[in-house]
């Protein structure tokens, strides 16, 4: 049994070597064979991953009866990439926090600051009084980053998905990319990404969360425009990045905001340490234990809180006490915008309205890639980092309110464009941002319930969205790089294990009862139920009917697909044939996924709420004023509308094709249709307001440049060139005439003496 | 010291003839040898009112300075013969306009200004010796008098 420590640093380094190996030897070695090292560190990966879930659960049991630790939380140091001395000065000692903020019961006696960090008294070893106090806070910090990973529950369930799904497909790729040109050069920006996806997830600080953010952002990049010979594929690649760069430039602000807010970018508590101890000075109880208040032989001084660690999220009263800093009377003000822009980030990477419009044009990138990091993991990445600060967003109704906002809307706006698209892999992409638009939707309820609802939702979509966009891939293989649903049809005699496949992943985005999307869609229903409100109270109805949507659309791409009149495309030619083994393995396996995983919902719940940043952050257990009785009605209410959406969409697309026409001619009339074909023109709108007006500066900045400041700097050249060609003459070649010269100079300047 | 200012003066005037004259020859000449003589020439009408100073202002170091200049004026002579036999070398010709590519870009070249044809002269005739033992036929209207030597 490996250490979790040496798991947690494998699980990130095998990609990375694998990455770095393909990278190296693929192009000239490896080449047909380049998947062999992706394949194996991944299965590593997953392996390791797998272990830390049951290593880390092992520990939460362990510390079930612990009043002073609740769950797991493990931090793995590697080294320190940047120190800066006294970077943030304590502007007011906790010790003179104002007295009605703390007047709570949860309020931890705070040590006076005059007596010093070095004159700690040793709490007396063996006696029962040997928990650390609550340490002062030393008079100024150092801003210090480290190389620091963390397993908790929530990173260990994020690392144990990634790693699977990333499995599975890469397995599907080896088949799907086979004779590829960028062989090679797939699986190791695949490595890479798997590498960045599990750093991102496993990452301890918000500044190195921002780094494999980007690292993920830039994969994303490379991956899109994998084919960066198709100029539809480089633009969607560079869209995709600069779309992303807006949410990202939010994050970095929130990541500055909370540095001079909180005075660290940690998520745990970080151990100050007296270096100097001498090994003779350290009280040696009777056992062989390190006593309490030391780390190896050196004293343990101080603590300086992370800024999701256990010290601050202990008591409820502590926010205001121990970080008020520089915004004591704005607090509320404060915790807003950070929220706020942490949003912006997540919205940008996880695809939410206003910043949706990239991951629908990411689909021209390669199928498997669609299906990882386009449906499966790096799009959640948001829904992780939302869930990780979720203790921070509880500061702020606000910003809970407009997660959930934001979520919901998005959640329709999708359903809605989906319903007309052609293209079956734009269709999933739609579908993405819909079940994403559910996951904020879950984080947004703000109950230990609705947090947990999203990340489990986050889980079994990866499954059976990832089983959707490989039958895709499975349909364009066969169907000769054909993807549009009007150019082929009744595929289900041609390729039978894509055919029950997809229908299984059908039924579990639909949410179709007893399989996965059913339990983690509910789940998330009935805690946006249980809040009161009245905004909740209609997010809760626009969220049902978007089920209802959800159903119709992803039934509608699916008889289109297979069912009705056998037609294929002529790109197909005469060999339309099922895909190979490596392909359909994998689909089996998602599919079997989508399944059962939704039987694990109780285990993984409770897995989960042992985080301790949601075990202690006051995430509520229930919302205030629930109705208890609201579970069978949510069930009645989704199954009532998952059944209508799939009898809807069987009415109109097998039933009866011409009364599409005519409700399309309906539609046409009071111009829905368009709205929703066009996806309700977000790209053009954008192109109005944000690329044509940059155009034009570009424009004008280029112009400035070359003819105003260019033409300065060869105006100054001209100058001296014409000085130069009066000068020019002189030098002629002729010894003689400089000689002459010489003589002439110097008569002159003895005439000058003489006068 | 009447008698020593023209002397002085006397040393003076060698020494600026010596030098006018080598600074004509640097400047008419093409040879690249003359010039050097030339050069030299002007270097030693210096150095003559040079030491004509240091005897007629009792003060030694102009002597000092004049060997010291001879002394460079040594070496200075090997390396510009050197430079002048590596040139040569180079272009099989002594003229120094042969180098005048060193100038300035987009300089027009210096053109030998047409010089008028020379009349043509009648072949040299040199001098004949006679044969040992014989004295030689002189015709009687060169006896004292010889149009060529």
């Amino acid at each position: 049994m490996f250490e979790m420590d040496i798991l947690l640093v494998l699980i990130p380094a095998l990609p990375l070597a694998a990455a770095v190996l393909t990278a190296a030897l693929g192009k000239h070695l490896l080449r047909g064979q380049s998947h062999l090292p992706a394949i194996a560190a991944i299965t590593l990966s997953c392996l390791a991953s797998i272990m830390l879930v049951f290593q880390v659960q092992g520990e939460a049991d362990r510390t079930a009866g612990d009043t002073e630790r609740v769950g797991c939380e493990r931090i793995v140091s590697l080294w320190t990439w940047a120190v800066v001395e006294e970077a943030y000065p304590q502007t007011q000692s906790p010790g003179d926090a104002p007295a009605d903020h703390g007047s709570g019961a949860g309020k931890l006696p705070l040590p006076p600051v005059g007596s010093g960090a070095g004159k700690l008294r040793l709490p007396p070893v063996g006696s029962g009084a040997g928990k650390l106090p609550l340490p002062p806070l030393p008079a100024a910090r150092s801003f210090q980053i480290d190389v620091t990973l963390r397993a908790d529950p929530l990173t260990a369930f994020m690392l144990a998905t990634v790693t699977f799904i990333s499995l599975l497909v890469a397995v599907y790729s080896i088949g799907y990319m086979r004779g590829d040109p960028g062989y090679w050069r797939f699986f190791a920006y695949i490595s890479l990404f798997v590498f960045s996806m599990t750093m991102l997830v496993s990452a301890s600080n918000f500044l190195l969360l921002y780094v494999f953010w980007e690292a993920v952002g830039l994969c994303s990049y490379l991956l899109i425009g994998f084919w960066y010979q198709k100029p539809e594929a480089a633009a969607a690649g560079k869209k995709a990045f600069l779309v992303n760069r807006v949410g990202d430039f939010g994050f970095a602000l929130g990541v500055f905001l909370i540095w001079t807010t909180f005075g660290t970018l940690n998520f745990h508590d970080v151990k100050i340490i007296e270096q100097t101890v001498l090994v003779d000075e350290v009280p040696t109880p009777s056992t062989t234990l390190v006593p309490e208040g030391y780390v190896g032989n050196a004293k343990v001084v101080g603590q300086t809180p992370g800024v999701l660690g256990q010290t601050m999220l202990k008591g409820p009263g502590l926010y205001e006490d121990l970080y008020q800093g520089l915004y004591a009377d704005r607090w509320e003000w404060v915790a807003t915008a950070v929220c706020l822009l942490l949003m912006l980030g997540a919205c940008g990477k996880s695809a939410q309205f206003p910043l949706h419009v990239w991951l629908p044009d990411a689909m021209e990138g390669p199928t498997p890639v669609s299906a990882l990091i386009h449906a499966a993991t790096m799009v959640t990445a948001g829904v992780y980092m939302v869930a990780r600060c979720v203790p921070l967003f509880l500061a702020s109704e606000h910003a809970l309110q407009v997660v959930a906002v934001i979520g919901c809307f998005t959640a329709l706006l999708a359903a809605l464009i989906a319903l007309t698209q052609t293209d079956l892999k734009r269709i999933l992409a739609y579908s993405t941002i819909s079940q994403l638009g559910y996951m904020f939707l879950g984080l947004g309820a703000a109950t230990l319930m609705g947090v947990t609802a999203g990340m489990f939702h986050l889980f079994t979509h990866a499954f059976f969205k990832a089983l959707l966009f490989l039958g895709a891939g499975s349909v364009m293989h066969a169907m000769g790089g054909v993807i549009d649903v009007r150019r082929f049809g009744g595929l289900r005699r041609l390729l039978p294990w894509t055919y029950a496949t997809f229908l299984i992943g059908c039924l579990a985005l639909a949410g179709f009862p007893l399989l996965a999307g059913f339990f983690s869609k509910d789940k998330i229903l009935e805690a946006v139920h249980g809040q009161s409100g009245p905004l909740y109270q209609a997010l809760f109805w626009v969220a049902v009917f978007t089920a209802f949507l959800t159903a119709f659309y992803t039934f509608r791409a699916f008889f289109l697909t297979f069912h009705g009149e056998e037609r294929v495309p002529p790109e197909a030619g005469h060999h339309a044939h099922e895909s190979p083994p490596s392909m359909i393995g994998p689909l089996v396996i998602l599919a079997i996924g989508s399944v059962v995983v939704g039987y694990f919902s109780k285990w993984i719940f409770g897995f989960l709420e042992q985080t301790p940043s949601l075990a202690y952050g006051g995430v509520p257990q229930e919302a205030p004023g629930a109705e208890h009785a609201a579970g069978g009605l949510v069930v009645g209410v989704s199954v009532a509308v998952v059944l209508a959406g799939i009898a809807a969409a069987w009415l109109l697309y097998v039933g009866r094709r011409a009364m599409v026409e005519q409700l399309t001619r309906a539609m046409d009339s009071v111009r829905l249709y368009q709205l929703s074909h066009g996806k309700f023109f977000f790209d053009e709108i954008y192109g109005l307001l944000v690329v044509k007006p940059l155009e034009a500066l570009a424009w004008m900045s280029y112009f400035v440049d070359r003819y105003l400041i260019d033409g300065l700097v060869d105006l100054c050249g001209l100058l001296p060139k014409l000085l130069g060609a009066l000068l020019r003459p002189l030098q002629n070649g002729m010894v003689q005439f400089y000689a002459l010269a010489m003589v002439l100079g110097v008569l002159v300047l003895i005439g000058a003496l003489l006068i | 010291m009447d008698s020593e200012i023209a002397l002085l003066h006397n040393y003076l005037i060698v020494g600026a003839f010596l030098f006018g004259i080598g600074t004509v020859g640097f400047l008419s000449r093409r040879n690249m040898i003359v010039m050097f003589l030339s050069a030299e020439m002007m270097l030693q009408g210096v150095s003559l009112s040079l030491v004509a100073w240091s005897r007629f202002r009792n003060d030694f170091g102009g002597q000092m300075l004049v060997i010291f200049i001879i002394a460079v004026a040594a070496c200075e002579a090997a390396i510009a013969l050197a430079l002048v036999v590596a040139l040569f070398r180079r272009s099989g010709n002594l003229d120094v306009a042969v180098w005048q590519q060193l100038r300035e870009e987009n300089q027009p070249p210096f053109e030998e200004p047409e010089l008028p044809e020379e009349p043509s002269e009648q072949p040299p005739a040199w001098p004949t010796l006679a044969p040992a033992g014989l004295l030689p036929k002189v015709p009687p209207e060169q006896t004292d008098y010889r149009s060529h030597v």
